[in-house]
């Protein structure tokens, strides 16, 4: 059976923001003004499905991965939990003791905060054993994808500024920077490896 | 751990793709051993010495402590 492949993941993942980032423009404003809590908590967790699609797809990716590649995931997670652990308690208990004023929504940020942090560790530890974790067997086409889904939200929001209340305008501008950026970076870099080093 | 999978390979005029493809793992596992940064497990050295059709010491040997 043929290994499941950083391509297949990235395109995945790729299709499930797509999904989030629909879900986030068009049905999230409505939350709020649904007067019937069942519905409520319905949109509510319906806006957790891809993003759990996608940790269901790294699962994956994962338990597929050889043991060099599984060593590498479960210690750049493992560091990202406790780093992550570690600021959530610290926050919760300044929250508690009333020195900062953290709402509910603060929770949404934490599993950005692992994802961040796991990729950061990953890339540094891949690149210790002499590989490239951001370009490994993709190819560009996953980046450029990337940059373009960006590219296309960034129009959006600068394209119809009077249509989108401050929350969908900050939430486009933020998802579009970070796909240009997170496209962008391992995109050039590719691009540079083929032209100039030819590996 | 020091290994002899290089030349080995070379011998055999296979890639390091090729190598990676018969042993199902990655090409950055197979530069990682290449290369001394990692240490395969023992299933997977005993994999290498049955697809090279040698003992498995004398593949690897004890690196420097």
């Amino acid at each position: 059976m043929p290994r499941f492949s950083s391509k297949q993941y990235q395109s995945r993942v790729l299709v499930a923001m797509a999904i989030y980032t629909a879900f986030m423009l068009l049905v999230w404003p409505w939350v709020g003004k649904t007067p019937s809590m069942p519905l409520k908590a319905l949109l509510a967790l319906a806006a957790t499905l891809p993003v759990l699609y996608v940790i269901a797809q790294m699962a994956r990716l994962i338990r597929n991965s050889d043991e060099l590649e599984r060593h590498t995931h479960l210690v750049a997670l493992s560091t990202a939990t406790a780093v992550v652990g570690a600021l959530t308690f610290i926050g919760g208990f300044l929250a508690a003791a009333g020195v900062v004023k953290l709402d509910g929504s603060t929770l949404l940020l934490v599993y950005p905060a692992v994802v961040l942090c796991y990729g950061a560790v990953r890339w540094r530890l891949v690149r210790s054993y002499g590989g490239n974790a951001l370009c490994e067997e993709t190819g560009i086409r996953p980046y450029l994808y990337l940059v373009l889904f960006g590219v296309v939200l960034m129009a959006v929001a600068l394209l119809y500024p009077g249509r989108l209340d401050d929350a969908r305008r900050s939430f486009l501008y933020g998802a579009a920077a970070a796909m240009i950026a997170f496209g962008g970076v391992p995109m050039a870099r590719l691009w540079y490896r083929r032209k100039y080093r030819h590996d | 751990m020091n290994n002899l999978i290089r030349e080995l390979r070379g011998e055999r005029g296979w890639s390091q793709a090729e190598l990676a493809q018969q042993l199902d793992v990655s090409r950055q596992t197979i530069n990682a051993i290449e290369t001394g940064k990692y240490d395969p497990s023992l299933p997977l050295a005993f994999k290498i010495a049955r697809l090279f059709g040698m003992p498995i010491e004398m593949i690897f040997a004890p690196g420097e402590e």
